[in-house]
């Protein structure tokens, strides 16, 4: 695996343990899941570059809009929780247990 | 909720499941997947109860990283086979990936937590959408690239989920937190056959759908949440507590009733590839789930509570025609004469 790769799959991979381990703040996910897009934007705005594929020059743009709308969602989520559970902490969460 | 937002949600989860069942690459599957989760999140938290908002944040956090984890391992399997083709899927630790990020998706042990949680906070009819709608992309592309799948990985997937799926859903009195569980055991046999026989998994999802939607259509008529509820729902609608316990029969997989038919198909296809301690194994796992489902009819239908109960009885009121459920019943209790003919359309 070239330095490059490496880089890349290092990145996503710490980003999705900060993911499964966060511990207390909602809005500490919602950072790790948009590194982790962040992540996947670098390598696939390579993509056309190494492989001379100029078709393939939208896609980031189309996954960056669509992870946008993901963050505005989980912003909405955060705001939504701070209205109905007072704070974004995350053990508050447990109205539905079994 | 707003007539203009149901409406662009619902065309919105239309057209994601379609973008994603008809993709051939992993960027659009992974769009449609995208447009899914966005468009029902509204329909979760639409009543702004914190039960709903909590399934809400819930099933967000999870299915927007399974979406991550499924793009991240098709970018993997670009660098090292150079294309984006779905069914072209060769490297292992893609098909690692694909394979948790999936199970994350469709709610297979040990990736269930959220599923049962999520679908208690959500009302009757958008928990059916979240049991079977929502897993109709993730089964697709898990049938699109079954052949390059961990054939034992998918095989411990399964009897654990059966497993879990049956063995949790004993000590529960809410019935949305027993159809999750029963999603769940379902799910496990679909993905036990998928490695042998892909288009029973097929059938055997088309068949959980009819007989899902069915419980949650009848369920939502007469309203009943919990147990409790169940007990006196005879006054409102005596056929519909008949028609209820048949098809909680034919979820569990009692012989002349529909869902016998894939129960028994996949135990015949493990028994021809060899995987007999396999298909015992899964079905002396799934009688766990036909003490709940029995529970289930026994309430609807057997029992009269002992005493005069605390709710008022509605006798007999608000008898409205609902033909999307009678015709779901007769599909989901009927279907088995005519399994030769459904065995050769496969």
């Amino acid at each position: 695996m070239s330095p490059l790769h490496f880089s890349f799959y290092s990145a996503f991979t710490f980003s999705s343990l900060g993911l499964a381990f966060h511990r207390t703040h909602l809005i500490s996910a919602l950072l790790c899941l948009e590194s982790m897009m962040l992540s996947m934007f670098i390598p696939l705005s390579i993509w056309p570059v190494e492989n001379q594929t100029p078709s393939f020059a939208l896609v980031p743009i189309l996954m960056l809009a669509f992870s946008a709308c993901e963050a505005g969602t989980g912003l909405a989520m955060l705001v939504a929780s701070a209205r109905t559970h007072g704070s974004d902490h995350l053990h508050n969460l447990n109205l539905l247990q079994c | 909720m707003n007539p203009h937002a149901k409406l662009i949600c619902t065309v919105s989860l239309i057209m994601g499941t379609s973008i994603t069942i008809s993709s051939n690459h992993w960027i659009l599957a992974w769009t449609g997947l995208e447009i899914n989760t966005l468009a029902i999140i509204p329909l979760i938290s639409k009543s702004h109860h914190p039960r709903a908002i909590e399934a809400t944040i819930k099933y967000f956090l999870t299915q927007s990283t399974a979406s991550a984890l499924i793009l991240f391992s098709s970018m993997t399997n670009a660098w090292s086979t150079g294309q984006w083709d779905i069914t072209q899927l060769n490297h292992p630790t893609s098909c690692l990936m694909l394979t948790m990020a999936i199970a994350i998706k469709l709610g297979l042990v040990p990736f269930h937590f959220w599923f049962p949680e999520v679908l208690q906070g959500s009302s009757l009819i958008t928990a059916l959408l979240l049991s079977t709608l929502m897993k109709l992309p993730p089964i697709t592309l898990l049938l699109l690239t079954s052949q390059s799948l961990n054939t034992t990985l998918l095989t411990l997937l399964a009897i654990a989920s059966t497993l879990i799926g049956g063995w949790m859903g004993l000590n529960q009195t809410q019935t949305r937190k027993i159809l999750a569980f029963s999603s769940i055991s379902h799910l496990g046999w679909m993905i036990m056959i998928i490695s042998y026989n892909p288009q029973l998994t097929i059938l055997t999802f088309i068949l959980y759908t009819i007989m899902t939607s069915t419980v949650f259509l009848s369920l939502a008529q007469i309203k009943v949440l919990k147990l409790s509820t169940m007990l006196i729902s005879w006054t409102k609608t005596p056929m519909l507590n008949a028609t209820v316990m048949l098809t909680l029969l034919s979820l569990a997989g009692l012989p002349p009733l529909t869902g016998f038919m894939p129960k028994w198909l996949i135990i015949q296809e493990l028994t021809k590839q060899e995987m007999t301690p396999m298909a015992t194994i899964i079905t002396m796992l799934s009688l766990l789930s036909l003490f709940f489902y029995l529970r289930l009819a026994y309430h609807s239908t057997i029992t009269l509570p002992p005493n005069s109960s605390n709710h008022m009885k509605l006798w007999r009121t608000n008898k409205t025609l609902n033909t999307p459920t009678a015709i779901l019943t007769a599909l989901s209790t009927t279907l088995l004469p005519l399994s030769p003919l459904i065995i050769t359309m496969l």
